[in-house]
């Protein structure tokens, strides 16, 4: 198989990462700002900074059909970035009225909203209203209990998954009267106004969710936990108790992001430093390898090997202590945490690459 | 006025909606309470299997049932009855009983629970710093932080006992992984 593809940018860590729907730009946190890199030959260039926020930001995403960029950060502010006739991005103030650091931010599949979390145990999800030509809000308050990690949003652009540090996934409805149109019933819901909590869902061991995922279809919740667990929770009708709920848990560090590639995969990436491939179904779910190594990883084995006996011995002598280069120097490719994992092409249902970025300021495309 | 501290002062608690003023037990998985009693007689049969000399069992039974909703005193209990099976064990039957114990139904969860039991034993230094020296000492008034908190083996047997602990420890992570470790510090029912 195909080598990945590895865009080192900078040496500063990146919290969230985002492709434009052709793939050509990509954005990045960079500290207090958001830079746009574009893409020449096989390489990606810095193009554009985006300005404006002053202090760390912590998502950005772009809309993948209209273009904007929406991003967050620590200030407790969220802008929403879209290009002037002169090619300049210009940022449009959301009201988010919080009173803490936003953490995380994703458009919902249709564009017309998006959900911000926040350290203040508040989603906004935020709409436009089009009679004073401006972002507003409404809360999600009821029952978060702490910082919510982690945002992601079911196909039908109304319910939303959130995480949050008190051990909890939640499904909450984010219906917002006059701007979506009323969903079809699912098993998550009939009726569903504002702030309609679906599913709440605890691991056996109550460590703080990381990060959530519908499945493809919408039928399936995901989510990762600080145990090093993943759990997955099928939904059997409104106002029951799922008709599965399958929490596995690993020898691994645990998954700082999780991604459904197809209605019986995921891949999970974290603190390990790389990605893994779980399948499963409702009765049940397994890790199935490393994609690291299904892409030829360790690929600096022989060579560094072989010098690595020599260069044990001599560092016993000189500093009394064994090794030498691979106490610096990870078998992975990325040399630190990974923060996001994305979905970056995908074919008939199947996400066939996926991009990962993290601490050490790399973006890997990886082919799956 | 101008002498107090700004920084000490709990905004959290001055506000009503803060968690700070919320009771956080009700989002941590229930446990049952289970009695001093209960964790005593439990103790006593184990004792019974490891005296038969079926260590491997009384280890499985003392994981199986670790007493999540028992006060303090319950737990040290089954603390000394968990680190009394551990030091009867040999080294050379540790990684053969971990990967019976693992591989079996749920044997994921019981080596969690070994790893917090582990942990614990450590956390206590020496059996008789635990009840003696250290608990009540901040650091602040002594300036002796690590010397006053822990026994270096100092009590007789504490040394050992911590060897015992470690090669545990050592076992244990190549068979259920940094995972465990993570899941050891993450997990809200202590042991």
């Amino acid at each position: 198989m195909a080598s990945p593809e590895v865009h080192h940018l900078f040496h500063a860590p990146i919290a969230d990462h985002s492709f434009s729907a052709d793939r050509n730009t990509l954005a990045v946190t960079r500290a207090n700002n958001v830079e746009l890199y574009g893409k020449q030959g096989s390489q990606f260039r810095l193009q554009d900074e985006l300005r404006g926020h002053d202090k760390l930001v912590t998502g950005v995403d772009i809309a993948p059909q209209s273009g904007r960029i929406v991003t967050c950060s620590q200030d407790r502010n969220a802008y929403v970035w879209e290009p002037s006739s002169t090619g300049e991005w210009k940022p449009t103030l959301v009201l988010l009225r919080i009173n803490r650091a936003a953490t995380c931010v994703r458009w919902c599949p249709n564009e017309s909203k998006f959900a911000v979390g926040s350290g203040a145990r508040i989603i906004a999800i935020c709409y436009f209203e089009e009679e004073n030509d401006w972002w507003v809000s409404k809360h999600l308050k009821k029952p978060l209990r702490s910082t919510v990690t982690s945002v992601t949003w079911h196909p039908n652009s109304v319910l939303l998954a959130a995480g949050s540090t008190d051990g909890h996934a939640r499904v909450f409805s984010s219906f917002i009267k006059g701007a979506d149109a009323r969903p079809e019933p699912s098993a998550w819901g009939e009726r569903l106004p504002f702030n309609t909590v679906c599913g709440e869902y605890l691991n056996g061991s109550a460590g703080w969710v990381h990060s959530v995922a519908f499945s493809p279809s919408g039928n399936a919740l995901a989510f990762a936990a600080h145990d090093s667990s993943l759990t997955v929770v099928y939904p059997s009708a409104p106002e029951q108790p799922p008709s599965a709920v399958i929490s596995i848990s690993t020898q691994q560090l645990p998954f700082a992001d999780l991604l459904w590639i197809s209605e019986s995969e995921i891949v999970c990436a974290g603190y390990d430093c790389e990605a893994f491939r779980f399948s499963g179904n409702e009765g049940g779910w397994q890790l199935t390898g490393s994609v690291e190594k299904a892409n030829g990883g360790g690929k600096q084995g022989g060579q560094e090997h072989e010098e690595s006996a020599r260069n044990m011995f001599r560092a016993m002598d000189l500093r009394g202590r064994t090794g030498g280069n691979e106490n610096t120097k990870l078998p992975t490719v990325h040399q630190n945490s990974i923060n996001k994992i994305r979905a970056y092409a995908e074919a008939g249902g199947q996400v066939q690459k996926v991009s990962t970025a993290g601490v050490d300021g790399r973006v890997v495309v990886w082919n799956l | 006025m101008a002498e107090f501290n700004w920084r000490t002062l709990n905004i959290d608690a001055l506000d009503p909606e803060s968690s700070y003023n919320f009771d956080l037990a009700t989002l941590t998985p229930a446990v049952q309470p289970v009695s001093t009693q209960d964790v005593q007689t439990l103790s006593g049969q184990i004792k019974q299997l490891m005296r038969a000399g079926q260590s491997e069992e009384a280890l499985k039974g003392a994981l199986e049932n670790p007493p999540y909703g028992a006060d303090e005193q319950g737990k040290n209990i089954h603390l000394s009855t968990v680190t009394e099976i551990l030091q009867s064990i040999r080294q050379s039957e540790m990684t053969p009983i971990l990967q019976r114990i693992y591989q079996s139904e749920g044997g994921s969860e019981v080596c969690d629970t070994l790893m917090k039991y582990i942990y614990k034993g450590m956390g206590q230094g020496g059996p008789a710093a635990a009840h003696s020296a250290g608990k009540n000492v901040t650091p602040q008034q002594t300036g002796f932080t690590q010397a006053g908190g822990r026994s270096f083996g100092g009590a007789e047997g504490g040394g050992q006992a911590m060897s015992v602990l470690l090669s545990w420890h050592e076992k244990l992570v190549e068979i259920s992984g940094p995972g465990s470790i993570v899941r050891a510090m993450s997990d809200r029912r202590t042991v």
